[in-house]
């Protein structure tokens, strides 16, 4: 129980109190330092604006979609928690009619800022159910505009449903502005932020969102629903903003429809891009690099300041240009940082994983191989009378294979052949004209990839796809923790038994873009195998490699099969290496199989001399 | 019957700028996967180029139609040199921000050296004269806008048909890397994908600010919404699909301005957004398929 506190949630938790700690303490020094009520003020904004971020960093940051509608969000919780909080004598003023009755009610704060949390997360969910689809469709470029359609519709409805809102001028508005007499729900609400921004990046599903941000097709191939992934990310992200911005007005005691709209979604953006927006510490730290700065500039624009000698003291500029220096420090800001460093000042560094690092439990003992899991002879995958057109060209013609759970089954053929075809229709990832994929009992023709993934079909991809920012080890748990949720009937080994068996752990800790050719292949290999799959189907496992590295490749793809009780198909064009792996061989020319049977048959086969050797 | 005709009409009109807003929005995606946040700027500096013309030195319509443009063209090229040519083959968040960035630092730009307030410069006299046909009233304004936009399409389409830059460009549209290695110079497919995005935004500008008299630093919004809303509309990386977006979100726009109850008139383009995610939400392609399959 300790052992596992400490190796899990230990190090996390203690940088969410030292980031909280060194957050909190800093402004509150700024406050002492310049004093008054302008600074107190700032510094109060600055801890609202770290929980909004925050909530914009869960989704954001986890899933890799750019969305401009978290701020939409905020309105629609600003709104409700408003109409619910603000006393009816006040609301009389400037909504007297609202719709629903809603003039007369008057809810506590709290109960406030709960039903604004639930109203904002139900809305989240009904948009989340388009940016999904379309997300899926059309890439997340299509996911990044509806947000942003988001933010104008609530703009908009804010601006001309006075009944409800108060419309553009009036708006909602408590008797007295500054309603906190006490910044405890704030500071109780920025920790609770950081925490749970912290450990949503640690959890099941945040490491599974993470993943699908890497290589969406990659995720969908390991049997992760990248949909159902990013919806968790976002109801999360929208509870967190939902809080933060109902703060936000009760701290102003008011609220306008632009208080929520392009302004207030620029600064956020920037906040996050500028720290780094994978990365809960790099979003809290462009949180206060950026108050500063905006604070700097806009000081900068007064005639009594001056910072190092520096200031604009008796300069000759109107009010405009000092009046929008603010504006233009967030527009550069934006800007520089995407053309110079896009990932932000931190990118995805996180004080907790440097913390486990430096000062945690090492676990550098190279584990022992664990027991084979047998392997399900029984077990028939059958793909038969594949047909797939591409437009006019006919890529498979009647194609198919057969392979039992303990076999180790080769496809070779010419370039064109429909090799790499064949395998992408039986996983999935290419819709057959006609022709059935069957595992065991179960129809798989239809199948998403995911669910292929989960019933046992497993592959590599030829041209690697590979999470890039994740770590060897990390490639490898993201498929095991799908496997020990979708794959429970069978043994799992652990993820450091499955980079050893790989020949990786020398590089486990090593980013998986860092790696060089051979490990990368090596990488897929033990990734696919985290799946506990039924069957591996390998796309060209030693393309690129020297010769004595495909013999290597033989022995690593056999002990990885026996690890986890898979029956292999593999792809390839090293005929060394099918031969020496394989227990049956079919040829694929044209997109038919012309020949099928031993190495050695395959070997003396004319037909396939003439095809895939060119001779005769 | 009639009121559904005159609807067609003005819906037409409406739709026609889009239109050209939307197919310079899909021209810059199809070479470069850039989704571009920034495609109202040239319309901000064109409103600028028209209030120091029209508005303060009382120059004619006629001389300034083709500084509009030509300002389009040359703002579109400077931020495609200054900031666009530095991320490209970037990541699709890099790519939105840095738009995005841009729209935020032109707009600061005038900000600052103008000022946030609204400058106005007269409308041409003829905008809003009208003539009718039968019961229909028609406004010149919409049936130039009509001409113009049905001649600078069949124009873009010789364009992209009939010339090597026009074949280079939907080769890259189609398959960038591919046509990279068939030879295709990517740089001045790039240059020239943004010089017809800007022309087209040009065009549309003109129109644009025959219409409002008027501009802020902030008015690059509102027609970058609507010509990235109607190429997502249309479906994205297609350049038909961006034609017709556009004269689509015309159209529901005027349509819905007219049939909806007055209590909910005021929300017509809330209507209209609600609409667009009704249809990706059923329709999550955009109405034109585009194939782009990944290649695994």
């Amino acid at each position: 129980m300790v052992e596992r506190f400490r190796a899990t949630a230990m190090f996390p938790l203690l940088a969410a109190v030292m980031l909280f700690g060194v957050f909190v303490l800093g402004g509150l020094t700024y406050q002492a330092i310049i004093g008054g009520g302008a600074a107190e003020r700032l510094i109060t904004i600055m801890l609202i604006d770290a929980i909004v971020v925050l909530g914009i960093q869960i989704y954001v940051g986890n899933t890799g979609v750019l969305s401009f509608g978290h701020i939409g969000f905020g309105a629609i919780a600003g709104y409700t928690f408003g109409i619910l909080a603000i006393a009816p004598l006040e609301k009389e003023k400037r909504v007297p009619d609202a719709p629903f009755g809603l003039t007369d009610v008057h809810l506590s704060t709290w109960l406030a800022v709960v039903i604004a949390v639930g109203v904002t997360v139900i809305a989240a969910f009904v948009i989340g159910l388009g940016l999904a689809r379309s997300g899926a469709e059309s890439g997340a470029v299509a996911a990044t505009v509806i947000t942003l359609a988001l933010l104008f519709v609530t703009h908009e409805v804010a601006r001309n449903w006075p009944e409800l809102t108060g419309g553009d001028r009036a708006g909602l508005s408590f008797r007295i502005g500054g309603n906190l007499d006490t910044r405890a729900p704030i500071y109780l609400m920025l920790f609770v932020a950081i925490v749970v921004a912290t450990f949503f990046a640690k959890s099941r599903s945040g490491r599974l969102a993470v993943a699908a941000r890497e290589d969406n097709l990659a995720a969908r191939a390991m049997g992760i629903n990248p949909l159902v992934q990013q919806m968790i990310a976002l109801l999360i992200s929208v509870a967190v903003v939902s809080v933060g911005a109902s703060l936000r007005v009760y701290q102003d005691g008011s609220i306008l429809p632009d208080d929520f709209f392009f302004n207030y979604t620029l600064l956020t953006i920037v906040m996050l891009v500028v720290g780094g927006r994978n990365s809960v510490t790099g979003a809290v730290l462009g949180v206060a690099v950026m108050t500063a700065g905006r604070e700097f500039s806009r000081r900068l624009g007064q005639d009594d300041f001056e910072v190092f000698g520096i200031g604009l003291d008796g300069a000759p500029l109107d009010w405009i240009f000092r009046e929008n220096l603010q504006t233009v420090f967030l527009g550069l800001s934006m800007l520089g940082f995407m053309l110079w460093r896009p990932k932000g000042i931190l990118d995805d560094w996180e004080l907790g994983d440097w913390m486990r690092r430096r000062f945690g439990p090492k676990n550098d003992v190279q584990p022992d191989l664990a027991e084979s899991v047998t392997s399900d002879d029984d077990l028939v995958l059958v793909a038969s009378d594949v047909d797939l057109f591409f437009g006019g060209f006919q890529a498979l013609a009647g194609a198919g294979i057969e392979a039992r759970g303990d076999e180790v089954v080769g496809i070779i053929g010419p370039n064109g052949a429909g090799k790499t075809t064949l395998v992408n229709v039986i996983t999935g990832m290419a819709e057959q004209t006609s022709g059935r994929v069957v595992l065991g009992d179960t129809d798989l023709s239809t199948s998403e990839p995911f669910e292929i993934a989960r019933a046992g079909l497993v592959r590599t991809f030829q041209n690697l796809r590979l999470f890039g920012a994740l770590t060897v080890r990390e490639n490898t748990e993201v498929s095991t923790l799908v496997a020990a949720r979708h794959r429970t009937e069978r043994a799992h080994p652990s993820v450091d038994q499955l980079v050893v068996a790989a020949g990786l752990w020398d590089h486990r800790d090593r980013r998986a873009s860092e790696l060089d050719y051979g490990n990368s292949r090596r990488l897929e290999l033990a990734r696919a195998a985290g799946m506990s799959p039924s069957f591996l189907l390998l796309d060209e496992p030693t393309s690129g490699m020297s010769d004595s590295e495909s013999l290597e490749m033989v022995e690593q793809v056999r002990t990885m099969a026996d690890l986890v009780g898979a029956g292999v198909v593999v792809i390839d064009h090293d005929l060394n290496f099918i031969t020496g792996i394989c227990d049956r061989i079919y040829c694929l020319d044209r997109g038919r199989v012309i020949a099928a049977g031993t190495p050695a048959e395959i070997q003396a086969n004319p037909q396939v001399q003439a095809a895939y050797l060119g001779t005769g | 019957m009639t009121e559904l005709l005159q609807n067609l009409i003005d819906g037409l009109g409406r739709g026609s700028i889009y239109a050209l807003l939307a197919l310079g929005v899909a021209v810059v995606f199809g070479v470069m996967h850039l989704l571009n946040f920034a495609h109202g700027e040239m319309i901000t500096v064109a409103g600028y180029v028209a209030f120091w013309t029209i508005g303060t030195n009382d120059w004619s319509w006629w001389l300034v139609v083709p500084l509009i443009v030509l300002s389009a063209i040359a703002t579109s090229l400077v931020i495609e040199r200054i900031a666009f040519s530095r991320v490209r083959g970037a990541s699709d968040f890099t790519l939105l921000l840095t738009s995005f960035g841009v729209h935020f630092v032109v707009s600061a730009i005038f900000l600052l050296y103008v000022s946030a307030s609204v400058k106005t410069f007269p409308r041409p006299t003829w905008v809003a004269n009208t003539y009718s046909v039968r019961s229909l009233n028609i406004e010149v304004f919409d049936t130039v806008v009509i001409g113009v936009t049905l001649v600078t399409l069949i124009a873009t389409t010789l364009l992209l048909q009939r010339t090597m830059f026009g074949l280079s460009l939907r080769a890259a549209a189609a398959d960038f890397d591919t046509a990279r290695l068939m030879g295709v110079k990517s740089d001045s497919v790039i240059r020239g994908a943004f010089a017809l995005s800007g022309l087209l935004a040009g065009i549309a500008g003109v129109f644009w600010l025959m219409r409002a008299g008027s501009t802020t630093p902030t008015a690059g919004i509102d027609p970058m919404l609507k010509g990235v809303l109607a190429a997502l509309i249309g479906g994205l990386g297609s350049l038909r699909g961006a034609v017709i977006g556009g004269f689509a979100l015309g159209l529901a726009e005027v349509l819905l301005r007219s049939r909806l109850p007055d209590s909910v008139a005021s929300l017509t383009e809330g209507v209209v957004f609600l609409l667009i995610a009704l249809l990706f939400i059923f329709r999550p392609q955009g109405l034109i398929t585009v194939a782009h399959a990944e290649r695994v």
